[in-house]
């Protein structure tokens, strides 16, 4: 029980950077759970997590390298969408298991008190084993088709970082719009449907500055994982930089890095009474 | 400033719900940003000007009507939800009993869950750790600690649910007995527990509708009604004033119009008739019919559990009626006439009062709960034999005996 004293008025803000911190254990006890849960009682939730991916994967490689013969450059096609589903799969996770989690935690919501934030915050955690499950699909296809690793490897963690922030701002509005309006739980699932062709995963995002007019070429870099996916690319495979364009998905994330966090702040004491 | 005597101070708390629109679609808020006389939005005090302040080490016991605002309050202690004005100042960690079992995974182990609920609590996993063994043999599970617990009974799941909130050590322990589920064995470790801490020294605020547990455990008491208090002073005091109230209550008004109930509202009980059917009144040793009218929106029939609890005069819990003592469930629907069969009265003579509950399937979900809902008089006794009306005053009921020298 971490506070000592407290006292209770309608403006106090439930949810304060420095309380986050004594809530440390059950952030990742949270995200401990979740783990357990998915994967390490049940094979099938392990093997689930396999054939996803793969799925996803080989359907891109059909559809796009194939049927569309998307061409990308020295990279086999395979390659290059896997390194797009690496990231993709990461923000997907994270976004839709955010986006519905205070709903799934209502009894834990409506019965005791700790800051409402911590429960999509520790969905950030459990993401990493999608990807790393991507990741080891992705190792195995370099070494196939003998795709060396860039030099950028280093730069890497800015992206993996981005994606965090990415997924969690999505993740936290999705969560606070959700509790307030019931409606967005049918959006989550769209966007992540449509999040997968929206961004290039499978495709150059030249594709879209070559193809569209400048407007929707603005509108296709709102996507915050637009500029991102670009980057895992850039990092690991060594195709190009980020164009220019990405700029427009970096401001993209913060305005709905800052939305998410006053939106959440604004209903974080009205919770259990909406749930 | 606060009094660093108090272990809760609450100034003038306020608390406003409204009503409907908690669950607006994203349609009705559109329409309301355009439409220009837009709908006052209902709403109610939960709680109204609200003051008190118990003393560390002090117990207090909450009682009032359903829908008096003794949740609300509680929500607010605990800080689950914010109130609408005023403040509260507490001095001390605050654990509460209505949290057992909270965040309990079912796939997850009992050892599993026992990290996960403590920390869900706040203890520190160090806390956790040093206290486990001490958890496990509370709760007497211990062969069945690697066993998920969706394999456990619903006994052994409470069990290791209270074993591990009980051995949080919080200097001030809420205790909502209205919203604990579980059975009498359950009910009594609560108050057990409660015991223990009260003899340590620390605060206990204690919600019930058991006035005889108030009466023993809380030397104060705080009487809400309809959001406000109606009487804050010494248990025994309080809790008289407020069983008068009750009784009045239950005898002027109809059940079908009294407004302090709590569960869905989809069947309401609207009129209750008590009835000897070999005779003109009731009887000790003589059949009892009580039969409930049961009205409502719905127009199919639903599963529910019934429940008739009796109570004496002085808010005493006499004996219970219920479906859920045969584990069996009934269909009831609009129009339905509930009739409970008692074929033979053990009750002395003299005032009584029932409860009366009903819910979907468990009794979780309420759908019609009135306290004190009516009054009935056992006028004489003809228990023991057919025309002597001898029994003790003190008594409460008769027992069926005889005896014999040998």
């Amino acid at each position: 029980m971490p506070t000592k004293s407290h006292v209770i008025t309608k403006d106090q803000s439930l949810f304060s950077f420095s309380e986050l911190t004594t809530y440390k254990e059950l952030f990742w006890m949270l995200a401990w759970r979740d783990f357990k849960v998915r994967y390490a009682q049940t094979f099938v939730g392990l093997l689930w997590a396999i054939i996803q991916p793969s799925f996803t994967i080989l359907i891109l490689y059909v559809v796009f390298g194939r049927f569309a013969n998307v061409q990308t450059g020295a990279i086999p096609h395979i390659v290059y969408s896997t390194c797009g589903v690496m990231a993709w799969t990461y923000f997907a996770y994270v976004m839709t298991n955010a986006g519905s989690s205070i709903i799934s935690a209502q009894a834990m919501v409506k019965k005791i008190y700790f800051p409402r934030i911590i429960i999509p915050l520790s969905k950030a955690v459990v993401g990493f084993i999608d990807m790393g499950i991507t990741a080891v699909i992705l190792i195995v296809l370099m070494i196939f088709f003998e795709v060396p690793v860039s030099g950028n490897i280093i730069y890497l963690p800015i992206f993996i970082i981005g994606s965090i922030v990415a997924a969690l701002s999505v993740g936290v509005l999705l969560s606070a719009l959700t509790i307030r309006y019931r409606d967005f739980q049918y959006v989550i699932p769209f966007a992540v449907q449509l999040g997968l062709y929206i961004t290039p995963t499978a495709y150059p995002a030249e594709f879209a500055i070559q193809r569209l007019p400048e407007w929707a070429t603005v509108l296709y870099f709102l996507n915050p994982m637009a500029g991102i996916v670009e980057g895992y690319r850039w990092a690991i495979l060594g195709t190009e930089l980020p164009h220019m364009m990405s700029l427009w998905s970096v401001a993209s994330m913060l305005v709905i890095l800052v939305a998410a966090l006053l939106y959440f702040k604004r209903i974080d004491g009205k919770i259990a009474d909406y749930v | 400033m606060s009094d660093s005597n108090f272990a809760i101070e609450v100034e003038q708390l306020s608390k406003l719900y409204s009503l409907g629109s908690t669950n607006a679609t994203m349609r009705e808020s559109i329409a309301a940003l355009f439409s220009k006389n837009s709908k006052k939005e209902e709403s109610f005090w939960a709680l109204k000007d609200v003051s008190f302040g118990v003393k560390t080490g002090e117990s207090i016991g909450i009682i009032g009507k359903n829908g008096a605002g003794k949740s609300t309050l509680l929500k607010i202690l605990s800080r689950i939800t914010l109130p609408t004005e005023g403040r509260v100042t507490i001095n001390g960690t605050v654990a509460s009993l209505l949290e057992v079992g909270t965040g309990f995974h079912p796939e997850l182990t009992g050892r599993e869950n026992i990290y996960l609920n403590g920390s869900i609590l706040g203890m520190a996993r160090k806390e956790i750790q040093a206290k486990f063994d001490e958890i496990v043999a509370f709760s007497g599970i211990e062969r069945f600690l690697d066993t998920p617990v969706k394999r456990y009974s619903s006994g052994m799941y409470v069990r290791l649910a209270f074993a591990v909130a009980a051995h949080l050590e919080p200097e001030i322990l809420i205790v909502d007995e209205v919203l604990s589920v579980g059975d009498a064995e359950f009910q009594r470790k609560c108050l057990g527990k409660m015991g223990d801490v009260t003899s340590s020294g620390r605060t206990v605020l204690f919600v019930s509708h058991n006035m005889e547990a108030v009466r023993k455990m809380c030397s104060r008491t705080v009487w809400l009604e309809k959001g406000q208090i109606k009487m804050i002073g010494p248990s025994s005091e309080v809790i008289d004033a407020y069983l008068s109230e009750l009784k009045e209550n239950a005898e002027t008004v109809r059940p079908g119009e009294r407004s302090d109930r709590e569960g869905s509202g989809v069947l309401r009980a609207q009129e209750i008739r008590f009835s000897n059917p070999e005779g003109t009144h009731l009887q000790s040793g003589k059949p009892m019919k009580v039969e409930i009218d049961y009205q409502g929106d719905t127009s199919e029939k639903l599963t529910c559990i019934a429940t008739l609890g009796i109570h004496d005069e002085n808010g005493r819990r006499v004996g219970t009626l219920s479906t859920k003592l045969t584990r069996s469930l009934i269909d009831l629907g609009n129009g339905d006439t509930l009739t409970w069969e008692i074929p033979r009265l053990s009750l002395t003579p003299g005032k009584y009062f029932i409860n009366i509950f009903l819910a979907h399937r468990t009794e979780a979900d309420v759908i019609d709960w009135l306290q004190q809902a009516a009054a009935f008089e056992v006028m004489s006794a003809s228990f023991h034999t057919e025309s002597d009306e001898v029994y003790y005053e003190k008594d409460i009921v008769f027992i069926d005996h005889s005896f014999r020298v040998s």
